[in-house]
C-alpha cells in the first residue's frame, strides 16, 4: 500500500492504495466513479480515457500511484451539476451515441481537442479522436457532434 | 416539442431518451454494480488447441490468502449438468461449464477461482497446475471434414455436424440450358464485432431458498435463464435473470458456462461472484463468426439473366456445440440476396475444428452469403462486358412480383430493388465517377467503383432448425411486452428485448405515446431486462434484427388494450360510449366536444383507488401485458422450404476506393448507403444503424481477421492485432432511404440492425478489385490489408499488363 494524494474533479482525494492498482481501477471501485469505462486494458480502445493535468491519458495503463500530486477529471468532473455540457448535448442532439460505453471516452477525448482548438476541422476531429473506438456509430455522427459543439461554443 | 398534437410520434426523429445518464458517464453497466462481500472470479485457461487434461491440481492456489473458492471441469460435472445447445448436435455431448477431460482450442476454460479481487484470483489462476497431454489439432475446416482428421469428438465419429444437399427448383436443367456457367471459390475470415464493453456477470446464491440471481449483459435472456435452471438443477422460478445497460451486442453476447461457473464459485463460496471477461478473453475464447469457404457457381443467359445457383459451403464451426448450422441455415434463406434466380442447389457442411466457437455475429452468415452473391454478380458483369449495375437490375426480383417467395421458401415482403440501387447511383454520382476513374487510369491512379446490393432479412423462425435435426424444438418469432398507466397517471413500459444500443426506450416511448395520447417524456421505459418483472418468453431478447417483427406488436398490442380499457373507464365515467371518446394530450375527451372529458390522472385514479367507480366486472388497475407472435414464421413443408427469416429491408451501397500502388493500402473516398427499412420508427435511430452496420462491414473488408497459427495459437488477441476500423478508416457514411412499408409487421416497420454489415465487405472488395481491374485480380478472400492488395497486384495474371499503366509496386526497388 502506498498513500496517494490526488485531486479528483477538483477534490482532494487522500487513499492507500495497492501498488499494482490501476488509475481506471481506483476511479470505479475505490471512488466509485464508474463513468470511467474499461473496454480493452491495453490503452489501444480509449473507453478509460481521462485528463491528467488536463491532457488525456488511459487510466488503464496508469498506476494510481503514478498520480500523486496530480489533478484528474473523469467525464463526472465534465458533468455540469445541473443539465449536460455543451458537448454531451451535442453528443445528443446528433444521436452520437448508442450504447454509451465509448461515449464517456469520446467526450473526454473531445474536450481536450475543442480546449486545444476551437474551430477544429473535421480532418482535425477524426485525427484527434482516432485513438477512441467506439462499435457501435461508425463515427459519423461523434464527428458531426463535436463538430456542433464547436460551433455553439463559438457562439456563446 | 408540443405536447398538443395530433400527429403521431412514431416516424419523428426523436433524440433518444437513454442519452442524458449515458452521456454524463451515469449509465449502469454490469462491472458498475456491486454487492457486501461481492469475490472476484478469475479463469485458466488451455494454452493447447487440442489436449487431454491428465490432472488439475488447485492446491496452491487455494492456499494464497484471499481465495475462497476454486472450480475445476470435473468438479463442475458433479456439480452441474451439461449446458443444452440451441441446435442439438447429432449425438448428444457433454458440454460442461468447464473443460472436463479434453481441451479444444486455446482459450477454452479450465479451472477458475473466486478471490476477494481480481488481481488476487488471478494471482491464484497461475499457481494452478495443469497436466496436459497434447494431441494432434486441426484448424482447416476442409481438413477436418477429411479421412484420418484429429477429431475434436471420437465419440461423434466425425467432425461434421451437418452436411446435407438441399434442391429447389431445376437446377440441373437449369444448368444445362445457361449460356454460361460461372464459378468461383471464395473465403470468409473469422472476425467478431467485439463490443467495446465485454461479457460479464454477478451472481448470487441464496443457500436458504435455492435459488440464483444474475445480473448479466447476456442479449438473450429468455433462452439463457431456462439452460441456467437446467444445468443447476433448480426450477425455473428459483432463478432470477437481470439484463442492466448492455455495452454492445451484436450477437457475441451470450455464453452460458460463464455464468454457471460463477453461480458454482457463489455456490461453493457462500458469497455473491463477480466476473468481468478482459479483452484478451474476449477475442479469444467469446465468439467468431464463422470463416468458411464457398464455391459459388452460377447458371446464366447471355443477357446476364442468373437461372439458377449452386452452393458448397463450409462453415468452421471452431468448438461450437451450441448454436452450429446457424450459419448454414441463414445463408440459405439469403441465398438468392433480392435477384429472381428460379432454382437453387445449397450443399452446406457445419464442421467442428480447434478454434473459438463460432456463434451469432451481426448478420450470421449473411455478410458471406452476400460477399459471394455479389462478387459473383460483379464478375458475370465483367464477363459479359455489362455494367455491374446493369446485371443487378436485369436480375432483381420486381416490386409488383411481391410479396414473393424464393425457391428455399424466403418470402420478399415488400421494397422496389431496383429503385434502391438507382437511388444510390444518382446519389453516389456513378457516371461522374466512371469518368473521373477513366480519366486516372492512364496517369496509372487506381480508383475503384464497387456496388452491392443485398436484402436484410429479420426475425427468426426457429423452426428452421428442424431442417437440421429432423424434428420441432422451438419454433416461431415472439416477444412480450408490458404496458402500464400508473396511479399517477404517467405511463411506463417494459419489453423482453434488452437493449445494447439499440435505444429502444425511445421507441418503445414514441409507440406507446401514440398509443395513449401521450408524450414520449411521459413514458418510462424499463432499462434492460428483470425476469422477475419484465414479461418474457424462452424468445425473449436482442437477436435476428426482431425488434420490428415481434418487439413492436408486442408493445402495440399491450398499449391498445390499455387504451380500450382507459376508454371503457372514460366511457362509464362520463356516460358516453367508448366510440364517441378520443384520447390524446393526456386526456379523453368526448369528440367534438371541447373541454369535456377526463384526465388520464383521473382515469388511473379510478382504476387503482376508486374502485367502486369502474364498470361493472372491469378488473382495477391499468395494466396489460401482450405477447406477440409474427404469423409469418410457419413450419418446414413437405419440400423443405421455410421462412428462417421473416421481412426484408434492402440496401444498395456503392463505394469509391482508391488503392496506393506502392503499398496496397486502401482508401475509402467516398461510402453511399440507400436503403429501405419499411417505415423508420425513429429516422434518427435509423441512420445510426446504418452508419455503424456499414462500419462492421468496412471493418471485415479491410481489418479484421482472427489468425491463427498452425499449432492453433491466436496470433491476433490484442487490439494492437486485431484491428477495428477507428475514425481514420470509416468515411462521412451518406445515407439515403426509400420507405416501402412491411404489410406483415404491426407499423410497417423492418429491420435495420445489419442491413450495412451484410453488403459492407462485398462492396469495399468489389471496390478494390475494380480499381485493380488494369492487373486483371480477382478478390476471393477478406480482408484486403495492404499486404494482401499489394499481392494481388504482384501476383494476378494480369500485373504484366498492369506495369505497363505504370510502375507495379515493388518495381522502383527491384
Amino acid at each position: 500500500m502506498v498513500r496517494l494524494r490526488v485531486t479528483v474533479n477538483d477534490r482532494a482525494v487522500e487513499r492507500d492504495v495497492p501498488e499494482r492498482r490501476s488509475l481506471a481501477d481506483f476511479l470505479r471501485e475505490d471512488l466509485g466513479l464508474t463513468g470511467t469505462h474499461v473496454g480493452c486494458e491495453h490503452g489501444v480502445c480509449g473507453a478509460c480515457t481521462v485528463l491528467v493535468d488536463g491532457a488525456t491519458a488511459r487510466s488503464c495503463l496508469l498506476f494510481a500511484v503514478q498520480l500523486d500530486g496530480a489533478r484528474v477529471t473523469t467525464i463526472e468532473g465534465l458533468t455540469p451539476p445541473e443539465g449536460l455540457s455543451p458537448l454531451q448535448e451535442a453528443f445528443h442532439e446528433c444521436h452520437a451515441l448508442q450504447c454509451g460505453f465509448c461515449t464517456p471516452g469520446m467526450i473526454v477525448a473531445s474536450h481536450e481537442l475543442l480546449a486545444e482548438n476551437g474551430t477544429p476541422t473535421r480532418e482535425e476531429i477524426r485525427e484527434a479522436l482516432s485513438g477512441n473506438l467506439c462499435m457501435c456509430t461508425g463515427y459519423v455522427n461523434i464527428v458531426r457532434a463535436v463538430e456542433r459543439a464547436a460551433r455553439s461554443d463559438g457562439r456563446a | 416539442m408540443s405536447a398538443d398534437r395530433a400527429a403521431p410520434w412514431v416516424g419523428v426523429p426523436y433524440p433518444r431518451k437513454e442519452d442524458a445518464r449515458l452521456v454524463a458517464g451515469r449509465g449502469s453497466y454490469v462491472d458498475d454494480l456491486t454487492r457486501a462481500g461481492l469475490l472476484h472470479a478469475a479463469m485458466l485457461r488451455s494454452t493447447h488447441a487440442h489436449a487431454r487434461i491428465v490432472a488439475v491440481d488447485t492446491r496452491e492456489a487455494e492456499a494464497l490468502p484471499g481465495v475462497l473458492a476454486t472450480l475445476t471441469g470435473a468438479e463442475a460435472a458433479r456439480l452441474s449438468r451439461p449446458i443444452r445447445p440451441l441446435i442439438p448436435t447429432p449425438v448428444p455431448l457433454d458440454d460442461f461449464c468447464l473443460a472436463v477431460d479434453r481441451v479444444r482450442f486455446v482459450g477454452e476454460p479450465v479451472a477458475a477461482v473466486a478471490a476477494v479481487d481480481r488481481a488476487t484470483a488471478e494471482d491464484a489462476v497461475e499457481r494452478i497446475a495443469v497436466t496436459y497431454e497434447p494431441l494432434p489439432a486441426v484448424l482447416d475446416p476442409e481438413a477436418a471434414i477429411g479421412p484420418g482428421a484429429p477429431l475434436l469428438y471420437p465419440e461423434l465419429g466425425t467432425n461434421v455436424l451437418w452436411h446435407d444437399v438441399l434442391v429447389y427448383g431445376d437446377v440441373d436443367g437449369a444448368f444445362a440450358r445457361a449460356d454460361g456457367v460461372l464459378k468461383e471459390r471464395l473465403r470468409i475470415q473469422r472476425y467478431a464485432s467485439t463490443p467495446l464493453e465485454t461479457f460479464g456477470c454477478v451472481v448470487e446464491h441464496d443457500a436458504g431458498t435455492g435459488s440464483y440471481a444474475f445480473w448479466t449483459n447476456d442479449q438473450r435472456p429468455g433462452l439463457t435463464l431456462g439452460i441456467l435452471a437446467e444445468s443447476l438443477g433448480v426450477t425455473q422460478s428459483r432463478v432470477r435473470l437481470c439484463c442492466p445497460e448492455i455495452g454492445g451486442a451484436f450477437g457475441n453476447k451470450r455464453r452460458p458456462a460463464y455464468l454457471l461457473v460463477c453461480a458454482l464459485l457463489a455456490g461453493k463460496s457462500g458469497r455473491p461472484v463477480k466476473w468481468i471477461e478482459d479483452r484478451l478473453e474476449n477475442l479469444t475464447a467469446l465468439m467468431h463468426a464463422c470463416n468458411g469457404v464457398m464455391d459459388i457457381e452460377l447458371a446464366y443467359r447471355g443477357d446476364g439473366t442468373v437461372l439458377a445457383i449452386r452452393v458448397r459451403d463450409i462453415a468452421d464451426e471452431g468448438k461450437n456445440l451450441v448454436s452450429p448450422t446457424q450459419h448454414n441455415l441463414i445463408k440459405l434463406g439469403n441465398i438468392v440476396n433480392g435477384y429472381r434466380i428460379g432454382a437453387v442447389r445449397y450443399e452446406p457442411y457445419s464442421v467442428l475444428t480447434n478454434k473459438c466457437p463460432s456463434g451469432a455475429n451481426r448478420g450470421i452468415g449473411k455478410p458471406f452469403m452476400c460477399f459471394a452473391v455479389e462478387r459473383a454478380m460483379t464478375l458475370l458483369a465483367r464477363r459479359l462486358g455489362l455494367d455491374p449495375a446493369e446485371v443487378r437490375l436485369r436480375n432483381y426480383v420486381s416490386s409488383d412480383e411481391m410479396p414473393y417467395t424464393t425457391p428455399p421458401g424466403a418470402q420478399y415482403d415488400s421494397g422496389d430493388y431496383a429503385a434502391t440501387l438507382r437511388t444510390a447511383l444518382a446519389r453516389f454520382d456513378y457516371a461522374g465517377w466512371r469518368a473521373e476513374q477513366a480519366r486516372g487510369r492512364p496517369q496509372g491512379r487506381l480508383l475503384g467503383i464497387g456496388i452491392a446490393t443485398s436484402v436484410e432479412p429479420a426475425g427468426t423462425n426457429l423452426a428452421s432448425y428442424e431442417l437440421v435435426t429432423g424434428r420441432r424444438a422451438a419454433s416461431g418469432s415472439a416477444e412480450a411486452a408490458m404496458v402500464r398507466v400508473e396511479p399517477d397517471g404517467e405511463a411506463s413500459a417494459a419489453i423482453g428485448d434488452p437493449a445494447s444500443g439499440q435505444g429502444y426506450e425511445t421507441v418503445v416511448a414514441q409507440i406507446v405515446a401514440d398509443e395513449l395520447g401521450l408524450t414520449p417524456e411521459r413514458v418510462h421505459v424499463q432499462r434492460g431486462f428483470d425476469s422477475s418483472t419484465t414479461p418474457w418468453l424462452y424468445l425473449s431478447g436482442n437477436y435476428s434484427n426482431k425488434f420490428s417483427v415481434t418487439d413492436v406488436g408486442a408493445v402495440v398490442g399491450a398499449a391498445r388494450k390499455v387504451r380500450e380499457k382507459i376508454l371503457r373507464i372514460a366511457a362509464h365515467r362520463l356516460e358516453v360510449a367508448p366510440a364517441d371518446l378520443e384520447l390524446r394530450d393526456g386526456a379523453v375527451r368526448v369528440r367534438g366536444m371541447a373541454g369535456s372529458g377526463l384526465s388520464l390522472r383521473e382515469v388511473a385514479r379510478t382504476a387503482y383507488a376508486d374502485v367502486l367507480g369502474l364498470p361493472a366486472g372491469e378488473e382495477p388497475g391499468l395494466e396489460a401485458r401482450h405477447a406477440h407472435q409474427n404469423t409469418l414464421a410457419a413450419p418446414v413443408d413437405a419440400r423443405r422450404r421455410v421462412r428462417s427469416q421473416l421481412v426484408f429491408s434492402n440496401a444498395a451501397h456503392c463505394c469509391l476506393v482508391e488503392v496506393d500502388r506502392s503499398t496496397g493500402a486502401v482508401r475509402i473516398l467516398k461510402y453511399v448507403v440507400v436503403h429501405d427499412c419499411g417505415r423508420e420508427l425513429n429516422p434518427l435511430i435509423v441512420e445510426g444503424m446504418v452508419h455503424g452496420s456499414t462500419a462492421h462491414g468496412i471493418g471485415a473488408a479491410l481489418l479484421e481477421e482472427f489468425h491463427y497459427d498452425a499449432g492453433g495459437q491466436l496470433l491476433t488477441a490484442s487490439f494492437m492485432d486485431y484491428l477495428k476500423p477507428t475514425t481514420l478508416d470509416v468515411p462521412d457514411i451518406e445515407v439515403d432511404r426509400l420507405e416501402h412499408p412491411s404489410p406483415f409487421t404491426p407499423l410497417g416497420a423492418k429491420g435495420v440492425g445489419e442491413g450495412g454489415a451484410i453488403p459492407g465487405p462485398a462492396a469495399v472488395a468489389n471496390a478494390v478489385e475494380d480499381a485493380l481491374a488494369p492487373f486483371g485480380a480477382i478478390v476471393r478472400e477478406l480482408p484486403l490489408t495492404p499486404e494482401r492488395v499489394w499481392r494481388l497486384m504482384r501476383e494476378a495474371p494480369g500485373s504484366e499488363a498492369g506495369r505497363r499503366v505504370a510502375p507495379a509496386p515493388g518495381d522502383a526497388v527491384r
